[in-house]
């Protein structure tokens, strides 16, 4: 494999692992469209699931892919349990920092919960079909990342399709333009905050499991990953569902570029760097509209 | 016509800085006396080398230290700053580097020149950084933005290479440690002037200036406030008491590495302590470090490792039935009757 090879593979390896950061990051757009917060407990949730997708894998020998039927109802679910649970009352407030708080919280409690129910030790899901490789002229591609990105671009089309085909979907999209004037119009923002709290964590049950058969993970990784899906949103632009996946695409191909061509500990400088750039000089993204 | 504005500027702060109003009440006068005289005669009374309990109070006067700086920043200008470890562990790592490469010649171990430089280092970070972030971004981006920064300087105080000795960290010479008294001695007094900084600030015009750029910043800046210069002295405020509680821990530490100064809980711990009390408030980040100190103290010795997860509860449920913190607690059952 020549020189040429070695930049496509770390570009093509970037794009797959950036769909997993692109993926958090629509969950991440979608609650901060009608919350406006950052809600930071978003890449433990994701570890969680997939800590849930080992468990029934290792328990129940239940398919990892499979278990999606199952872990997608339960994530809806829990994110609109989290909703009704916790953020009603803050977000009636109109108090951000308390969302915020709870948020942290949440992050703080499910990251050392798991690391008291699962250890810190990495886990890695291994199945038949984990070795497979698929051999495109010269580039190896694993199958199960072949998959993670196939399940990111539906989710992401999935989402996509909800907020423009449903009725739920333009109050979604009417709500994180003007929360006041949709709530006038005779929309429940309750329902609308608690249908975007279920896409947003049913995104992060479908990320957990795509991560979960790609990758090992361990507790501490949540807050990892949710710092770089914050990244990624900031790139794609705030409320803008391709402008996140793509954020996440990038900033994944600047990772894995960073480490190959510099060094693996400069990598995530890099990244943050970028990112207060972009804050900086382009805050509405890097596809975004000026306002 | 800025530049003339900018060159006012530190005489309109000083003048500022005269409280327009002080409290006339003898109660609340002769209570904070008697506290900081209960306080004072501590060590007087319980040996602080080997009590658990003076060094809990310890703990407690850096926490209060740190959590009066982000009440300022983010209690009374509401910028909620995510940057607090670093400005700590900035403050730590400021001590640490003068003392080893000798760079002041003073005695290092307590020196306050080396303690207030501690804090001037990353006052100096907080307004680079401030300036830029401050003048652009808003609210949530504003946090995003500080989280990026201390995502950044852990990085390069990381990869400092031979400066800062990567992962591994400072050694500094422990050989000069003789007793916890001192500690007990320079955190009280950090403490009260913590406290102090923050009373003045918010009992004079910059306080004013500061809530009324947090209840609505565009009426405050019709209103002739400037927005940038006050969240930018807020911020450095802020930055400052960190600062100089990261060099009273590197003294109690003296090994100094990213992950003991710059770990997360310098942050969040501060925040928590903040809003458990009441935000925006001079007594709410102190009774926030009493308790959660006490609480976190208690876990680590009797739950070791299940402790942070109720902590975590803790934030959750505080948030969810108290949002206004320990003090907004009595008003609540007032205004209830």
């Amino acid at each position: 494999m020549g020189e040429f090879g070695i930049i496509t593979q770390v570009l093509v390896n970037g794009i797959l692992f950036g769909t997993m950061y692109g993926i958090a990051a629509i969950g991440l757009s979608l609650i901060f469209g009608t919350m406006r917060i950052i809600f930071f407990a978003q890449g433990v949730i994701i570890i969680f699931f997939a800590y849930i997708c080992y468990w029934l894998f290792t328990l129940l020998g239940i398919d990892p892919y499979l278990s999606l039927i199952l872990i997608i109802p339960i994530s809806l679910l829990l994110g609109m349990g989290f909703y009704y649970g916790l953020f009603k009352e803050a977000a009636a407030l109109e108090q951000r920092e308390v969302s915020l708080l709870i948020a942290i919280g949440l992050l703080w409690l499910v990251e050392n919960a798991m690391m008291v129910v699962w250890t810190p030790n990495p886990r890695t899901i291994v199945t038949a079909y984990t070795s497979w490789v698929l051999e495109l002229g010269g580039l190896i591609i694993s199958f199960t990342r072949l998959i993670a990105l196939l399940i990111a671009l539906l989710s992401a089309v999935g989402v996509f399709v909800f907020l423009k085909r449903t009725r739920i979907g333009t109050a979604v999209r009417a709500a994180s333009e003007d929360m006041e004037s949709t709530t006038l119009m005779g929309i429940n923002p309750n329902w609308v905050n608690a249908v975007t709290f279920a896409l947003g964590i049913g995104l992060a049950g479908t990320a957990g499991v795509a991560f979960a058969t790609v990758y090992s993970f361990d507790p501490m990784y949540g807050f990892t990953f949710v710092i770089m899906s914050v990244i990624a949103l900031a790139f794609g632009g705030f409320g803008n569902v391709f402008g996140a996946l793509l954020g996440g695409i990038i900033l994944g191909v600047l990772q894995s570029g960073a480490s190959f061509f510099v060094s693996a500990g400069w990598a995530d400088a890099i990244c943050f760097g970028t990112f207060l750039l972009v804050l900086m000089f382009r805050p509405q993204g890097l596809f975004g509209k000026k306002v | 016509m800025k530049e003339e504005r900018l060159a006012k500027y530190p005489f309109n702060l000083l003048k500022s800085l005269i409280p327009t109003k002080i409290t006339r009440n003898p109660i609340y006068i002769i209570i904070a006396v008697l506290i900081i005289v209960a306080f004072a005669t501590v060590p007087f009374f319980i040996d602080v080398d080997t009590s658990y309990f003076a060094y809990y109070l310890f703990l407690c006067f850096l926490y209060i230290i740190i959590a009066q700086g982000w009440n300022v920043v983010a209690g009374y200008a509401g910028q909620i700053s995510l940057c607090q470890n670093t400005f700590f562990g900035l403050g730590a790592y400021t001590t640490g580097l003068i003392w080893l490469y000798d760079v002041t010649k003073t005695g290092y171990y307590f020196d306050p020149v080396v303690m207030v430089l501690s804090g001037l280092v990353p006052v100096i970070l907080a307004i680079i950084i401030g300036i830029p972030l401050l003048s652009r971004l808003r609210g949530d981006y504003f946090a995003i933005g500080t989280l990026g920064v201390q995502f950044t300087v852990t990085v390069l105080i990381l990869r400092g290479g031979a400066f800062t000795r990567g992962a591994d960290g400072l050694h500094l010479p422990s050989v000069v440690f003789e007793s916890m008294t001192p500690y007990y001695w320079t955190g009280l007094l950090l403490a009260l002037f913590a406290v102090a900084v923050v009373y003045f600030i918010t009992r004079s015009r910059i306080g004013l200036a500061l809530r009324a750029i947090r209840e609505d910043e565009t009426a405050a800046a019709s209103r002739g406030v400037h927005v940038l210069q006050y969240k930018v002295f807020a911020f450095a405020v802020g930055a400052f008491l960190a600062g100089i509680a990261g060099s009273l821990f590197a003294y109690y530490l003296f090994h100094i590495n990213p992950d003991s100064v710059m770990h997360l809980n310098w942050l969040f711990f501060p925040i928590l302590m903040c809003v458990l009390g009441g935000n925006g408030t001079i007594t709410g980040p102190i009774i926030g470090a009493f308790f959660l100190a006490a609480l976190s103290s208690f876990g680590s010795v009797y739950f070791p490792q299940t402790h942070p997860i109720f902590s975590g509860l803790l934030v959750i449920l505080v948030m969810r039935f108290m949002p206004t913190g320990i003090i907004g607690l009595k008003d609540r059952i007032l205004s209830r009757r």
